[in-house]
């Protein structure tokens, strides 16, 4: 049986998350909604936004109204935030950011509106079976499918500590107002959020509370595992500090992608050959998103 | 009783079921694709460039998109000639569609290796000679673009490949096209596919620098059409009518009357590229959009509108 495919979505919510977030329900029914119910954390699909409105010129960002116009041939790749089977029908949840002019398009979708959507595509997390901590790090506007890993290992392995690490530059830049944090607090993750600003949380580097974490909660290396999602340069320091102390890192990667399902070569992710020197890229979309951390050899510019 | 509409053609001798291609490099080897559409559905498919030696392409970032187009610095990334052989034409082999392999190479002595180590594969209906490549330091477009070259390469692949079909792919980063037609036409090869990517690039303000970590990249989608179009157009009225021989016509094609349009204007049959990235599945729309368009205009047969324009 095929595990992908080409589907028309329902929008069932589209709503303001926050400052910078928003939050795209998307109803299945048929072949999706089963292929999406197995969804994992960390997989992703390929929306077509070409063909939504811009929204009202008032409503347009500043820093947006210059491209706003610009014509929308590819589709845009989104990871999940929550996916929910529901009887014959399976929910997911995406939560964006309006960064360019698909995303901005993005949040004019309305309830009953019908989208596109290619996927579940990718690889995503694995589950932390056989560790009894798990180290959740997200950034910008990685924290979706930080958010849904959340939920799975909660359901799937009850028995391992959460515990979340949320950065953004600013108070504003969160992923979310209250409810998100208070939900995953009641649900037992123990939640650490640092701004750039400390307009919210510890201030500083969101990779140096974790930092803090792991030096005051020793424990066995090989019993826990960090997983990350957000910028490159974020990344790149989580892989730094689970090299050091010699924890598993999984770290879900982005690249801007043509075809998202491996046709296309275009989503290089340059990754090191057993450990060496040699390295070969290998492809975001189709070998990712996310890689073992000690793979990847991250841009330095990023 | 058979109403099907017959929209099959002859293209160089072979038989395909019906005039539409998968573009080189936009459809991988076929397997990825399969989740998508039924890939029997197809008249023809062409695989990524193949290369001796297994190629690890272009660092990131590889695509960007423009106005209604892409822009591609892959670097002809690809497996190789024998993991080619061992893992991925064994699939290839199930299909019903023609398979043609895109052959790319730094010297003529590699397009000729590897050009005779798959001239005996049963499955295999031909090649596409890709001498277009505007991606890659050495090879590639530079025998694309001077016609004593682009004669002595495809002399030298034609011999190689016995039997089999050979199409030369052309670059439109010429100053004409024609001429290169011609020269590949007169030097032996069966079919003319055309166009590949057009050397371009895109700028980040911010940094001023390219975008791509190649600097320039190929222009493909929706935006290409127009200029595709007339130079499939040209051909057709100045070489390939005279020589009798077909064109594979296609660039930013996305729909069947894009797809009608560039047979109108002398092809014989199309390529859809960039487009799947978008719609997995649109070739097989466009095959039936040819039918559609055959049934409503009356045609008995599909070759009977390649350059039918009415000037
Ligand atoms: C596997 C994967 C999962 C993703 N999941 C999410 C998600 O859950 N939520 C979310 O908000 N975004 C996610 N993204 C990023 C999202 O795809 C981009 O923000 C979107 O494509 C931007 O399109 P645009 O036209 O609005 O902006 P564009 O004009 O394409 O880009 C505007 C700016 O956004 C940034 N950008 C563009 N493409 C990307 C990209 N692929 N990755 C990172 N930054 C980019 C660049 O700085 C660029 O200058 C994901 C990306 C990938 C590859
Ligand atoms: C991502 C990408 C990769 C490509 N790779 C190849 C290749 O390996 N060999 C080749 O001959 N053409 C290659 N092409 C060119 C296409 O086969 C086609 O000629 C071109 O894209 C124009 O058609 P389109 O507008 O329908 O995409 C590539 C194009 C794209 C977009
Ligand atoms: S986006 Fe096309 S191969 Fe990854």
């Amino acid at each position: 049986m095929k595990n992908k495919g080409m589907f028309s979505a329902i929008v069932s919510a589209n709503e303001k998350n926050s400052e910078q977030f928003y939050k795209l329900e998307l109803v299945f029914d048929g072949d999706g909604a089963q292929q999406f119910a197995r969804a994992r954390a960390g997989q992703f699909a390929e929306l077509d936004l070409a063909n939504c409105k811009l929204p009202q010129a008032e409503n347009i960002p500043d820093d947006l109204k210059d491209s706003a116009n610009r014509k929308i041939l590819l589709r845009r790749p989104f990871s999940f935030s929550d996916v929910k089977a529901a009887g014959d029908k399976t929910n997911v949840e995406i939560l964006y950011c309006a960064v360019g002019p698909a995303t901005l398009r993005m949040t004019t979708l309305a309830k009953g509106d019908c989208v596109s959507v290619l996927g579940p595509l990718g690889n995503g997390f694995s589950l932390p079976d056989d560790k009894s901590k798990a180290v959740l790090v997200a950034g910008g506007s990685g924290a979706g499918p930080i958010m849904h890993l959340a939920k799975q290992i909660k359901a799937d392995s009850p028995n391992v500590e959460i515990n979340v690490f949320v950065g953004a530059a600013t108070r504003e830049k969160l992923p979310f107002e209250n409810c998100w944090f208070d939900k995953l607090t009641t649900g037992g993750a123990k939640t650490t959020v640092a701004t750039d600003d400390g307009s919210a949380g510890n201030k500083g580097f969101v990779t140096d509370c974790v930092l803090n974490w792991l030096n005051e909660n020793k424990s066995a290396a090989s019993e826990t595992i960090i997983y990350g999602c957000g910028p490159e340069a974020m990344l790149k320091v989580l892989a730094e500090i689970a090299a050091e102390k010699g924890i598993d890192c999984e770290v879900s990667m982005e690249r801007v992608m043509a075809c998202g399902f491996g046709v296309c070569q275009g989503c290089a992710v340059e990754c090191k050959i057993n450990g060496s020197d040699k390295t070969i890229y290998k492809m975001c979309c189709k070998d990712g998103p996310v890689f073992n951390a000690k793979e990847i050899v991250f841009k330095t510019k990023v | 009783m058979k109403n099907e509409i017959d929209i099959s053609i002859d293209f160089a001798g072979v038989e395909l079921a019906n005039p539409v291609f998968t573009a080189s490099g936009t459809c991988g080897y076929a397997d990825e694709l399969s989740d998508f559409v039924n890939l029997d559905s197809l008249g023809g498919f062409i695989t990524k460039s193949i290369t001796q030696n297994p190629r690890k392409g272009n660092p990131a970032p590889r695509i960007v998109e423009t106005d209604s187009g892409m822009l591609n610095a892959i670097g002809l990334a690809n497996i190789g000639l024998e993991k080619f052989i061992e893992e991925k034409l064994p699939t290839l082999e199930k299909f019903s569609a023609a398979v043609f392999v895109n052959l790319a190479g730094k010297s003529i002595d590699e397009y000729v290796d590897v050009a005779k180590r798959l001239a005996n594969e049963k499955s295999l209906a031909g090649f596409e000679l890709n001498i277009s490549c505007p991606n890659v330091a050495e090879g590639g477009i530079h025998f694309g673009t001077d016609p004593v070259q682009v004669a002595k390469i495809t002399a030298a692949v034609k011999k190689a490949v016995g039997e089999k079909i050979l199409m030369v792919k052309l670059s439109p980063s010429v100053t004409d096209i024609s001429q290169i037609a011609k020269a590949a036409i007169e030097a032996g090869a069966d079919a003319i596919s055309m166009l590949n990517t057009f050397t371009a690039m895109a700028i980040d303000i911010e940094t001023r620098k390219p975008i791509l970590a190649n600097k320039t990249g190929g222009l493909s989608g929706p935006a290409i059409k127009p200029i595709a179009l007339y130079m499939v157009n040209k051909v057709y009225n100045e070489v390939a009518k005279k020589y009798k021989i077909p064109i594979l016509g296609g660039g930013g094609i996305r729909s069947a009357k894009d797809a009608i349009e560039f047979i109108i204007a002398g092809a014989t049959a199309v390529s859809v590229g960039t487009a799947s990235f978008i719609e997995p599945n649109c070739t097989a729309k466009i095959v039936d959009g040819i039918k559609n368009y055959c049934s409503r205009k009356k045609v008995k047969s599909i070759t009977e509108l390649t350059g039918s324009l009415e000037v």
